[in-house]
């Protein structure tokens, strides 16, 4: 194993200086500080410690999709505008109103989408699902808002995609003090919420609609720098942002039924891993779970310089001559931009609304146009004909050839069905048309493809064309000829003139038949393996060559298809009534019993493995590492001599243990040898110096091939696997693991063509692709509003199935509401947003999970509800209601924990106390009545623990016969009859958390902010006016204990005087003669009396100061209860005054945003 | 919402594609179950693979027909546990081992499967062989520790053997796998010949026929000698062989062979011995009873790119239906291409013809398994 050492570093020289520390003692200098050392130590290692992330693998392509901008904010913080101004800046492009993604060309190898994130809390789940940076708005006038806090806690479980704060309106600021002080207030605040350090950008007002350039060219520098981090979800899952959504159903279906289910395409970039080919499965927030029925991949609508480039270096497209500030692209199908749209379905182009003014023409083409327009006579009238081309005469009749187009004759209504794709070549260039003719082909064409590209090689290709059609007349042309012309219309001329048939199948037969006969014909088994019309054994069959019963005379596989299953029954002649065989469904008779263990011929395999004749044997040899051989054997072979010059290759083998090497001719040839064939021998004498020289390079050979071998081992790392070499850290090892998973994806991917690589890799991310989904509720494309954002999400094969999440929940401290069991709430999870029924569970020792009746404060809980399976450790959030009109301002986002575990049952118990009452008692044991209800009862519960209330244990024993359910029990000790022991059974009952999945379907909604699902208990009664049905047990009533008294303790004499001395109790006699307290009398006099005399007076001053000053005291304290009053009431006053201001302005803001956009609204300073 | 369920025909592969339904959690219908066939419907060891498959995973649903022609299942979520199975004696605990183990490791606990039954009946894979062959192939996935005990050897017809599988270790996902380079060379050859109420000699006859074919190689070849004695030794006589073939990084090839009615020890031996050479002819580094299940566990893997390299002999009509069924299930294709030699001068022009399988994994996550 090589290890790889740092490249030599001279050493230092040593200063010859000599510090006083380099003496003898080094010790005693080594270390000044020893413990501030090491905490140096400890720290920078734990700041190494903090860099290291988990190694995560970044599967973003060569060609990344665009970066998703969300701009979020509170309604007027100016996001439309920030828009307006970044798209000004990227394209010189002034948006007058933003409707859905817009993308722009950002730098050489970035794009970007922008994208507004509505007021709306779905709005504000699912672009925090997507978004790779935020731009969050801030009112700087007004602070942070409900709204943006919201946001932010959506985003954390969610992956924490990168955040820009952007302040706007601090040009309301008058005082240049509180504006500082407020921008640092604000960026405090952000950095608590977001991280210590975020960027907060500070825009000041707004100049012509849009902010300020310089602050904007800012914004768009940092933006341009920006490194994305892969987030787990995202990195595991594809989705796509759609920016452009059609609806392509048949309108006659519409016309019959309006309501039916709609067949929708919707476009966007992939982004995540690839989107599968077949079949998706994905989810769409707002609609529900759908299958993708066709995945098309479509020419970058937006592509960054660096692809152009790219693609003009592969011959893809032409060079552009000159690079203007029109190129800077943008791409906004729901706006109101755009030049030429085209997909399959239709080509669209954007005549723009204000180019033309009257009067101000430009070109020639609109001076012709007007001058039509306001010609006198109508057209041909004049009798002067028109003259399409400068250098023709001038038309005077008019021929209708074809109406075959409809752009020309429904004018602008546009196109309604497909266009149908046509041939350049064949039968619109009869040469009997005329010139005429090929103009107007030719425009029609040229919409197809990227405009300016391909202008030139149609026009070159038109010149030859035309140059061709002078020199023969009437001549047909012939697809081969044409070929070489149309090399940029390979889509065009795949279909054949008049029907429309593909063009490569049309002789397939005949070319196929050729093959055959030139040569064996070659399958590739990658092609027909997934043939699903050809049955496995003719895929092998064919595959190895082995003669079918049927001669593959014809190519076409349909036809080899029909042929081959002919043939089995052939055999059997012309029976028509045969029943068929279905290969696909009885195969050959080995599999018929689903066997692992291969079928073989025996007989073959003798001959073929045994005997001296084995050549099989011998080209095996080659495949054995032998070690130390049997003693025999070895003889055998050293006692061998050199053979014959056919010597096999595989012949001869080397001893590694004794590193002898040997030069074995294989058991065969021994045999030959001994058989005596000794001429053959002295034949060969000669050429023994030339075959030991070849003998010992084969051998050298071998020898290395062996080391190699034992070197490297096989896996397919080859000699930079990263296991092989030694890292320094496991992360390191990590990181180059992935590299070079990375490597190996990207040179396998490379190796096919792009058809194959769709089809096993899939729809990477970077690509535009159209999804066609068939059966999307007809509401959704009704109710289409493009400022939603229509997110497709895929899903894993196991996300598509339904049963229990087990999650870890906390309840949002900022959120009002206790979350109380079995109320519905609406979580975000995975890509989708649904309603479900939690029950909020808490584990008793890892015994049981015992329900709990609420969540927990300031503690995770378990919960526990039935939805969609998400793989354990992906985030969530949840909300109480997304309606708009259900919030009442207060924060919104009810609880966010993780997916702990998924299971298809839960077991979930509740506690039960089962209460009883003695009426009976002997010594330990007791007859309990109350408890249970009939003796069946109580023998499911024999053995059972109860426990008294004043803590005295005991068992269920047994039921009694008489009275139904009462049963006997014994305790640990004499309980009491009274209300003090109750008998309690602590039981646990088990509960099913209730079954309710209702995805959110807000993009069904006429009103997309006003979803609502199931509603709780509590609203339907409030909502009903019914007050909650009370139980009287339930009721709390005043308890009202009597004292108890319990009697001393008394001990019998009979009993007292048999216990022992130790055990006595000592008691006494009660004393008859008086005490001497008791006998004696006390008399006043003297000193004594003065003294007390004295004390009385005093006290007496002394009660009535202090009785004066208690009464001053209250005088004081009633005037200062009066002043603290009056006090009281201005605060009250002047809060009140406050509030009114504070809603006023509030009012002012939500007013505005609904009434429509955010940035069109007043603002008026507080002047 | 839920995604219809696939539909397939016919019944071979009956345990794969129960197996692929149960990994990608789709539900799968299986119509025309010998319906043109005497005995029409499911025989009685693939009842007894859906009940086994049944204990193993929580919520399945497993809808037969009235004539047994038809059945729909709806996967569950694999939980393992400690279970006991009874095979029916028409096929070897094998049968039911096999796919289980494909299974194992995606599930929520260790599984500690007890099968009781034939051990070997030389159309499954033997319990040895799995031992030996088939846990290796889960090594290089990552999933390791496999036990396998055979607490009493059971011959065909009567059976009465005891096998008790643990498989503690639960993963998230296999691991990629990059095995293209060049077929390993093969340092020895192991084995075990065993016998049950039966003279023990039969074992060492066994074991010398096999030696001698396999001398030819001139590989140190060792087979063990396991004679089934008293209660441990099942209801039926019998006696076979399991041939490994090793390399020195892991990869085998096997065969097995047991022996039928008047059938002598050295036909069983020599049988097996040749069954393995014919097997390591076909080169690649997995053999034929091996490539299912690693086909399987490089398609349940990370969204990378993993290779392996097949030979041509190994590519069969079983290997063509199991592609498509995965392409059915979860629509991922592979890609086969023709190994070239890795250098001109390399001695492997007539060495057989190997084809690298590059398999892009379906981004599979074992998402039964809690979060720690």
């Amino acid at each position: 194993m090589e290890q790889e050492n740092k490249a030599h570093r001279a050493v230092r020289k040593k200063s010859q200086k000599r510090t006083v520390h380099n003496g003898q003692n080094a010790r005693a200098f080594a270390v000044a500080a020893p413990r501030r050392l090491e905490r140096q130590a400890r720290r920078s290692h734990d700041v190494k410690e903090k860099r290291f992330h988990v190694p995560m693998v970044d599967r973003t392509p060569e060609e990344p999709p665009p970066v998703i901008v969300a701009v979020v904010g509170p309604p007027g913080t100016g996001k439309t505008t920030l828009i307006k101004s970044l798209v000004r800046r990227y394209t010189k492009h002034t948006l007058s109103d933003i409707r859905g993604p817009v993308t722009v060309v950002s730098g050489k190898r970035r794009r970007l989408t922008f994208v507004e994130c509505a007021n709306d809390m779905n709005s504000m789940i699912d672009i925090a699902k997507i978004a790779d940076l935020v731009l969050l708005m801030i009112d700087g006038n007004f602070g942070f808002e409900m709204e943006t806090m919201e946001f932010l806690n959506i985003l954390a479980p969610h992956g924490f995609p990168r955040i820009l704060g952007v302040t706007t309106h601090l040009d309301l600021f008058k005082s240049p003090a509180t504006l500082r002080a407020s921008k640092k207030r604000l960026k405090h605040r952000l950095w608590t919420e977001v991280y210590k350090g975020a960027k907060l950008f500070y825009f000041s007002g707004v100049m012509n609609g849009r902010y300020p350039d310089r602050e904007i060219l800012n914004l768009a520098r940092f933006i341009s720098v920006m490194k994305f981090r892969p987030l787990k979800w995202r990195n595991e899952h594809s989705y796509l942002l759609a920016d452009r959504i059609v609806d392509i159903t048949h309108p006659a279906d519409i016309e019959r039924n309006p309501k039916i289910d709609r067949k929708i395409t919707l476009y966007g970039y992939v982004h995540g891993t690839p989107l599968p080919a077949h079949n998706a499965r994905v989810h769409v927030p707002g609609i529900g779970d759908l299958t993708v029925s066709e995945v098309e991949r479509l020419p970058d609508p937006c592509p960054t310089p660096y692809q152009e480039k790219k693609e003009v270096e592969e011959g893809k497209i032409k060079r552009r001559k000159r690079l203007d500030d029109r190129l800077k692209v943008i791409y906004a199908p729901m706006s109101d931009v755009g030049g030429v749209l085209i997909d399959k379905d239709a080509v669209y182009i954007d005549v723009g609304h204000r180019s033309f003014v009257e009067g101000e023409e430009k070109g020639v083409g609109e001076r012709l146009v007007v001058g039509l327009q306001n010609a006198q006579t109508t057209l041909g009238a004049g009798g002067a004909g028109i003259r399409l081309f400068s250098g023709a005469g001038a038309l005077n009749e008019f021929k209708q050839e074809r109406v075959e187009d409809d752009d020309v004759h429904k004018g602008d209504t546009g196109r309604k069905v497909r266009r149908e794709g046509r041939s350049i070549s064949g039968e619109s260039y009869d040469t009997d048309l005329g010139n005429d003719d090929e103009g107007y082909d030719k425009d029609e064409d040229e919409d197809e493809d990227d405009a300016d590209a391909e202008e030139e090689a149609y026009s070159k290709s038109m010149a030859s064309r035309l140059a061709e059609d002078d020199e023969d007349q009437g001549e047909e042309f012939v697809f081969a000829d044409s070929d070489s012309d149309l090399v940029d219309y390979d889509d065009v001329d795949e279909f054949d003139a008049d029907s429309g048939d593909l063009r490569w199948k049309s002789n397939l037969a005949d070319r196929a038949l050729n093959d055959y006969k030139t040569g064996r014909r070659k399958w590739d088994i990658g092609k027909l393996l997934y043939l699903d019309h050809i049955s496995p054994e003719d895929v092998i069959k064919r595959w190895k060559s082995e003669e079918l019963s049927s001669t593959v005379e014809d190519g076409d596989e349909d036809d080899i298809e029909n042929n081959s299953s002919d043939s089995e029954t052939g055999d059997h002649g012309d029976d028509f009534f045969k029943k068929r065989e279905n290969s696909s469904i009885h195969p050959a008779d080995a599999e018929v019993i689903d066997r692992t263990i291969p079928v073989y011929d025996d007989e073959v395999l003798k001959d073929k493995w045994s005997g001296a004749a084995s050549t099989a044997l011998a080209s095996l040899k080659g495949r054995f590492l032998t070690g130390q051989t049997d003693d025999d054997e070895d003889d055998e072979i050293n006692s061998s001599d050199f053979d014959s010059e056919d010597d096999e290759e595989f012949g001869d083998f080397e001893d590694l243990e004794t590193g002898e090497a040997v030069t074995g001719a294989s058991a065969q040839k021994e045999k030959e040898e001994n058989t005596g064939e000794e001429e053959e021998e002295t034949l060969k004498e000669k050429s023994y110096e030339k075959e030991r020289e070849l003998n010992a390079r084969k051998k050298e050979k071998l020898r290395l091939r062996f080391e190699e071998e034992e070197e490297q081992e096989d896996d397919g790392l080859g000699d930079d696997d990263p296991e092989k070499k030694l890292y320094d850290t496991w992360h390191d090892a990590q990181k180059a693991k992935i590299t070079k998973q990375r490597e190996i994806n990207k040179a396998e991917f490379d190796e096919m063509d792009s058809v194959t690589r769709e089809r096993i890799e899939g729809y990477r991310a970077g690509q535009y692709v159209r999804i066609v989904i068939d059966d999307i509720p007809c509401e959704f494309i009704e109710t289409l509003d493009p400022t939603f954002p229509v997110i497709i999400g895929s899903l894993l094969a196991s996300e598509d199935r339904l049963g229990f999440l087990q999650v870890r929940i906390k309840r949002h401290r900022w959120h009002k509401k206790i979350l109380k069991s079995n109320d519905p709430v609406i979580f975000s999870l995975g890509w989708r947003r649904f309603q479900s029924i939690p029950i909020y569970t808490t584990s008793d020792s890892r015994t049981r999970n015992r329900m709990l009746k609420y969540t927990p404060e300031h503690l995770h809980c378990t919960g526990t509800f039935y939805g969609p399976l998400i793989a354990p450790n992906t985030g969530f959030c949840a909300v109480q209601s997304v309606a708009n009109k259900a919030a009442t301002g207060a924060f919104r986002i009810a609880a966010t924990g993780i997916v702990l575990d998924v299971d298809q049952s839960v077991q979930i118990v509740k506690k039960l106390k089962l209460v009883g009452t003695p009426y009976k008692i002997f010594k330990n044991t007791a007859f309990i009545q109350g408890m249970f209800n009939s003796a069946l009862e109580v023998a499911k519960f024999e053995g059972a623990t109860v426990k008294t209330v004043s803590g005295i244990r005991g068992q269920i024993k047994r039921a009694l016969s008489k009275p139904e359910g009462h049963y006997r029990a014994t305790f640990e000790d004499k309980i009491l009859m009274s209300a003090v022991d109750i008998i309690i059974l602590r039981a646990w009952y088990p509960i099913q958390p209730r079954k309710l999945y209702n995805p959110v379907t807000s993009l069904l909604l006429n009103e997309k902010t006003e979803w609502q699902g199931m509603r709780l208990t509590g609203e339907i009664r409030h909502e009903k006016g019914l007050s909650v049905p009370q139980v009287k047990d339930s009721d709390y009533t005043t308890i009202e204990r009597a004292v108890r008294r319990f009697n001393p303790l008394r001990v019998p004499n009979s009993i007292r005087s048999g216990l022992p001395f130790k055990s006595q109790i000592a008691m006494m006699k009660p004393q008859k003669k008086e005490t001497y307290l008791q006998k004696r009398a006390v008399v006043l006099g003297g000193t004594e009396k003065r003294k007390r005399d004295m004390m009385q007076k005093v006290m007496t001053i002394r009660n009535e100061q202090v009785r004066k000053r208690q009464e001053k005291k209250n005088e004081r304290k009633v005037a200062y209860q009066k002043k603290i009053a009056e006090d009281e009431e201005k605060r009250k006053e002047r809060e009140r005054k406050d509030k009114r201001e504070f809603f006023k302005r509030q009012g002012k803001k939500r007013g505005a945003s609904e009434s429509g956009g955010g940035g069109k609204r007043h603002r008026v300073s507080d002047e | 919402m839920v995604a219809p369920p696939v539909l397939y025909s016919g019944h071979e592969d009956f345990r794969m594609r129960l197996i692929l339904a149960t990994l990608s959690g789709r539900a799968i219908k299986i119509d025309r179950i010998r319906s043109d066939d005497m005995e029409p419907g499911l025989k009685d060891y693939e009842v007894s693979f859906l009940r086994l498959l049944e204990a193993i995973t929580n919520g399945s649903v497993i809808e037969i027909s009235y004539t047994g022609t038809a059945v729909v299942y709806k996967p569950g979520l694999i939980v393992n546990g400690a279970i006991t199975h009874n095979c029916p004696l028409s096929r070897a605990v094998g049968y039911f081992l096999e796919p289980i183990l494909l299974l194992a490791p995606f599930g929520k606990a260790t599984l500690s499967l007890t099968l009781k039954g034939v051990t070997s009946n030389g159309i499954d894979l033997g319990v040895d062989t799995i031992r030996t062959a088939l846990f290796p192939i889960y090594n290089k996935f990552g999933i390791m520790r496999q036990e396998l005990r055979v607490i009493k050897r059971g011959a065909p017809p009567q059976g009465g053997g005891e096998v008790n599988v643990f498989l503690p270790h639960v993963v998230l996902q296999p691991t990629t796998l990059h095995a293209a380079v060049k077929t390993p060379p093969i340092v020895k050859i192991r084995g075990v010949a065993y016998s049950t109420r039966v003279s023990p000699a039969s074992v060492n006859r066994i074991i010398e026929a096999a030696r001698g074919v396999l001398s030819a190689t001139g590989c140190e070849t060792f087979v063990y000698s396991d004679v089934a004695r008293g209660e441990e030794s099942g209801k039926s006589p019998g006696f076979g062989v399991s041939l490994v073939a090793e390399t020195r990084s892991g990869w085998c090839y096997t065969a097995e062979s047991i022996g039928g009615p008047g059938e002598t020890p050295e036909d069983v031996g020599e049988r097996a011995a040749r069954a393995l050479l014919e097997e390591i002819a076909f080169g690649g580094m997995v053999c034929r009873c091996q490539v299912k299940s690693l086909i399987v566990l490089m398609v349940v893997g990370k969204e990378d790119i993993g290779k392996v390299l097949l030979g041509k002999g190994v590519i069969d009509e079983g290997f063509v239906r199991l592609l498509r069924d995965i392409k059915t299930m979860w629509g991922t294709e592979v890609r086969i291409k023709e190994q070239e030699a890795l250098d001109e001068e390399d001695e492997q022009a007539d060495g057989p013809e190997e084809y690298v399988v590059s398999i892009k994994g379906v981004g599979f996550v074992n998402s039964t398994k809690k979060a720690a």
